[in-house]
């Protein structure tokens, strides 16, 4: 681990690196009048700054089913979250806060799942037993506080307060009235319960600190443990992270760094990893690729979900298996196949139809984006498809700044003779009215991909004329890479410091639940240098959530 | 709990007259009597994609009637029998067949969005986010008859039927700037919400209730101890607020529910996620209009939205049982969604039997209200987010509107709004609507400024009986 949690030796979060000696003499909120304005070069996480965001952020609906599995301990999913209405599209990822909003439906859902969920819950006394802590006391009174306090603080996660506790107690007693259930402690807890789980400090990750240290308001411990847990696991706090989050370990960066990284060896953030970049990656579009298997033999109706798989499991492989990092990513000759997508590679796979692990020939494919999935998914029919190939590398991977397609986009000419690349540059290229984007930028991108088909087999001719995949690109610095094929512009992908920096922008939009904002201009960069040094995609990770953007709020959003 | 009693124990009768009760017997479900006051009036807006295959370019016209004027059950059903609308010929005397009508503002890089965002708003597209996450910014015009209408400030249904591909989902139905409405998609869902609680014995409804009423009245607590803070971010205190104002007891509701045979049919279509399929896409539509005949019945709301296909429609619809090419395609009229495709033989045809298919789906709409006797308290509304799919122009956005809202539209006729040969901003017909279903600005004068401000005032005098 290279660069974690450099500038440890400045500890108490929120206290940045500007020194913490004296804040005493600062007051809270105070501003040092001394302070640089560039912080020292290995300060590192501790330096960064935290930029506006929610304070009220609500739990995805999957944060959700994963919560009241955890909080009612049950065994599996409730499948209650499919029947809550959507959210709508706020960016590439679903974390992102902006979409994550209660209206009058959602209410609605939240509070029929509510109540179905307090009955299931609470359906005797020995189901209220299993939510108590096992030395809870038995006289009904002193038992049903034990009820809301233990169960509140893993409900709201962070403990109750002494009026919160009692307004809660008050509402305990009407139990038996309010259910029609005459068991005190059963009643008690069902009312409890429902009322619980539609409470706003359930429902959202409440951030109530505002003391402001320097130029951030520090996290409590249990603000902390919540956006841990939620983004590492999409879940709630476990009973160590709550330990901690008690104990005050999580006011250090050093306590923050030795619970993310016991959470990330769990399954769990194994499945975030993984759950990133499906979203990235767009896996839902390859899933959603279709071939009419008359036309396209061997293929089956299964073949996007076989993709899908396929590129699931590379990534697992890649990033939580061999703990590697994004050039493995972009670069890699291994993938996983079953018979129908061997045969697409033009392999001979011995053995049953069970996906295995296998290595492509290295002069044709050269990681991610010659897979079959990404292939297929950007291209129709039998012809390779330069332009939705293109446009894709260029959001997802380069982060290139493509302004929206022009409405009336006149379509190719009906031609059959010469290559694909031919007819794309007759209408796109230079000297036409798509110069500006497509020259450049994606028809290039594009390019490299042309010696794979519309379903991403590999060929060498075109309509019977030889491929060219050569091309040059410029990246946003003004440097441009040249490469003859799609292996040579993957490596050269690999080493591209655009490319990383997209990578590490994407990974602090996905964490951080917003779009990226020019306060994380300092982490960004930082991870984006430790990706190009081959930090594992783990450690980009965990730099993020040990940073002191994390760990504080930005005080610049008070009164705005 | 500052509104705790002006919340409580309100309802709004069938007629909109608003009673105060005592607790229980507020919530025992008998029918709230109405005073003298108009029947419950209703607005629904069903969204077509890709514009129609209307006169463009060299294309012939194949959607609008030839004449303006009357429209009569012959007239669609023999001289105008191979246009679009003809398929309503069973209900030519409830028509109103607008034309002459424009979004005012340009799209933002997606036309495709930008139609969407202006489609029920009236609003600008917003600069930023732009292209195909473009959205409008202010409300909708379902929004706003909810707000206005609806029992305890209950939503819009807002319903879809087919795929989402999430390039651009749900467009129709804003709370306010930018603040666009999630749709639901699947009927099961939306059956569950309507008819809820409908059918418990009182003694249950009423402790349901009772036990509603606490938890609410803890979690407005809460909600207010948080939304009391000062130094809250916009965001923040936007987020809070719907919120709150999310938070409901329970209303009385009418006995409400459909066959049992449809709620197995919506059980069928929830299992496996059928309902995402776009193959299922015209069974969902239709379960999705039977929910809105129910629910406007049921005084669930008086305003509701029904998408059809995802923001550029990609479905594959079937036509005379062959399965076609993406409507998405057919409407630029190559295999393709840009520039980079072979024609699509017939393609202004196949868009044209689309459109057909359509005005089926909205004729099943209309057969459903007319079954609740809603039809002629209603202004049913077929629109489309663009005008015409290879232009992707949005002059003369085709509007087909069916009932008379109670008597406040002049139906059974064709016309062309323009004024001076010039087309006119499509807000206009929204006053026009909102009018007819009983809104009212906030000085209890006529609506006429609905949309962005600087579009021109007042309604279509034209519509109006």
């Amino acid at each position: 681990m290279r660069f974690l949690l450099a500038g440890l030796v400045v500890t108490v979060i929120g206290a940045g690196c500007f020194g913490d000696s004296d804040l005493s003499s600062t007051g809270s909120g105070g501003v040092r009048s001394d302070r640089k304005d560039v912080p020292p070069p290995d300060c590192g996480g501790a330096c960064d700054t935290p930029a506006p965001a929610a304070r009220f952020a609500r739990l995805t609906h999957l944060q959700w089913e994963n919560s009241v599995r955890e909080l009612l301990r049950l065994d599996g999913p409730t499948g209650l979250s499919d029947q809550f209405t959507g959210d709508t599209l706020g960016g590439i990822f679903d974390t992102h806060t902006g979409a994550l909003k209660i209206g009058s439906t959602l209410w609605s859902d939240y509070q029929r799942a509510a109540e179905e969920l307090a009955l299931r819950a609470t359906l005797n006394a020995d189901a209220v037993s299993r939510l108590l802590p096992v030395d809870a006391p038995e006289a009904t009174d002193a038992r049903a506080r034990a009820f809301v306090e233990s169960f509140g603080q893993r409900a709201f996660r962070r403990p109750l307060t002494a009026d919160e506790v009692s307004r809660f107690m008050s509402l305990f007693e009407l139990g038996p009235a309010l259910t029609g259930v005459t068991d005190p402690m059963v009643g008690g807890a069902r009312i409890t319960v429902q009322a619980m789980l539609q409470s706003p400090f359930f429902l959202y990750r409440t951030e109530l600190s505002d003391v402001v240290v320097e130029d951030a308001i520090p996290l409590n411990g249990y603000e902390v443990a919540q956006r841990l847990s939620y983004a590492l696991w999409n879940s709630m706090p476990d009973e160590a992270l709550f330990a901690a989050a008690a104990s005050g370990s999580l006011s250090t960066r050093e306590g923050v760094a030795e619970q993310a990284l016991r959470m990330m060896a769990d399954p769990r953030a194994r499945e975030m990893l993984s759950r990133f970049h499906h979203q990235l990656f767009d896996l839902d579009t390859v899933r959603a690729v279709q071939r009419d298997p008359a036309k396209y033999p061997g293929t089956s109706s299964q073949l996007g979900a076989y993709l899908e798989k396929e590129t699931a499991l590379f990534v697992d492989e890649v990033v939580a298996t061999q703990r590697s990092n994004l050039s493995t990513l972009l670069t890699s000759p291994t993938t996983f196949v079953n018979q129908e997508l061997a045969t697409l590679y033009g392999l001979d796979l011995a053995g049953g139809s069970d996906f295995q692990k296998v290595e492509l020939p290295a002069d044709q494919r050269s990681g991610l984006l010659t897979r079959l999935g990404f292939l297929a998914a950007y291209a129709h029919g039998p012809d390779s498809d330069p332009i939705r190939r293109g446009v894709f590398v260029n959001l997802r991977v380069l982060c290139a700044d493509l302004p929206p397609p022009p409405d009336n986009v006149q379509p190719l000419p009906n031609e059959t003779t010469g290559t694909m690349r031919e007819r794309v540059t007759a209408h796109t290229g230079a000297g036409t009215c798509g110069a500006g984007c497509h020259s450049g930028l994606i028809n290039p991108a594009g390019f490299a991909f042309e010696h794979f088909d519309g379903l991403g087999r590999y060929r060498t001719e075109d309509n019977g004329l030889p491929v060219n995949a050569a091309d040059t690109y410029t990246l946003k610095d003004g440097t441009s890479i040249s490469w003859s094929d799609a292996q040579a512009f993957s490596q050269s992908l690999a080493r591209s410091r655009q490319v990383h920096r997209c990578y590490a922008q994407h990974w602090a939009e996905y964490l951080f639940g917003r779009n990226e904002l020019a306060e994380d201009e300092r982490l960004v960069e930082r991870l984006t240098e430790a990706s190009m040094e081959g930090a594992p995609v783990q450690d980009i990770v965990l730099e993020v959530v040990t940073s002191r953007s994390f760990l504080t709020r930005s005080a610049a959003e008070e009164g705005s | 709990m500052k509104n705790k009693f002006s919340r409580r124990f309100v309802l709004k009768g069938a007629g909109g007259a608003v009673l105060g009760l005592p607790l229980l017997e507020g919530l025992l479900p008998r029918v709230a009597h109405a005073q003298q006051t108009p029947a419950p009036r209703f607005a629904v807006f069903m969204r077509q994609a890709n514009g129609v295959a209307q006169a463009s370019g060299s294309e012939p016209e194949r959607f609008w009637p030839r004449e303006l004027g009357a429209v009569t059950q012959s007239s669609l059903s023999s001289l105008d029998a191979d246009r679009a609308v003809s398929e309503l010929s069973a209900y030519a005397s409830k028509l109103l067949l607008v034309r002459g009508l424009k979004f005012n503002f340009p799209g933002n890089g997606c036309g495709h969005s930008g139609g969407g965002n202006q489609c029920l708003t009236a609003q600008r597209v917003s600069q930023s986010p732009s292209g195909n996450r473009s959205l409008a910014m202010g409300e909708s015009v379902d929004n706003r008859i909810a707000r206005e209408l609806n029992p305890g400030g209950r939503d819009p249904l807002t319903l879809y039927a087919g795929r989402q591909s999430g390039y651009i989902d749900e467009v129709l139905s804003y709370r306010g700037s930018m603040d666009l409405r999630p749709a639901e998609n699947n009927p099961l869902n939306a059956y569950m919400r309507i008819t809820e609680l409908s059918s418990a014995d009182a003694a249950t409804r009423e402790r349901i209730a009772k036990a509603r009423l606490s938890v609410n009245d803890l979690v407005r607590e809460q909600m207010n101890a948080l939304r009391a803070n000062a130094r809250l971010s916009a965001a923040d205190r936007q987020r809070l607020d719907l919120h709150f104002e999310s938070v409901r007891d329970l209303e009385v509701q009418l006995s409400c529910s459909l066959s049992e045979i449809q709620v197995s049919e919506m059980q069928a279509m929830s299992s496996g996620e059928a309902y995402r399929d776009g193959a299922n896409l015209v069974k969902v539509a239709r379960m999705q209009a039977d929910l809105i005949a129910l629910a406007f019945s049921c005084g669930y709301t008086h305003s509701a939205t029904l998408q059809i296909g995802d923001g550029n429609d990609g479905t594959e619809y079937t036509i005379d049982g062959v399965k076609q090419p993406r409507y998405h395609w057919i409407s630029h009229r190559i295999f393709a969604d840009g520039s980079n495709g072979d024609p699509i033989p017939d393609a202004a045809q196949k868009h044209h039997q689309i459109d057909r298919l359509h005005a089926q789906m909205f004729r099943h709409l209309l057969d459903r209200l007319s079954t609740h006797g809603l039809l002629d308290s209603t202004a049913a509304v077929w629109c489309n987010d663009l005008a015409h799919g290879v232009s992707h122009s949005y002059s003369n956005i085709p509007f087909v509107i069916a009932g008379s809202c109670g008597g406040y539209l002049k139906t059974g006729q064709y016309v062309d709004v323009r004024e001076g040969g010039q087309y006119v901003a499509h807000n206009k017909l929204f006053n026009t609507i909102l009018n007819a279903v009983g809104c009212k600005k906030s000085d209890g004068s006529p609506v006429d400024d609905f949309g962005d401000a600087s579009l021109p005032r007042g309604e279509l005098a034209a519509l109006k009986a």
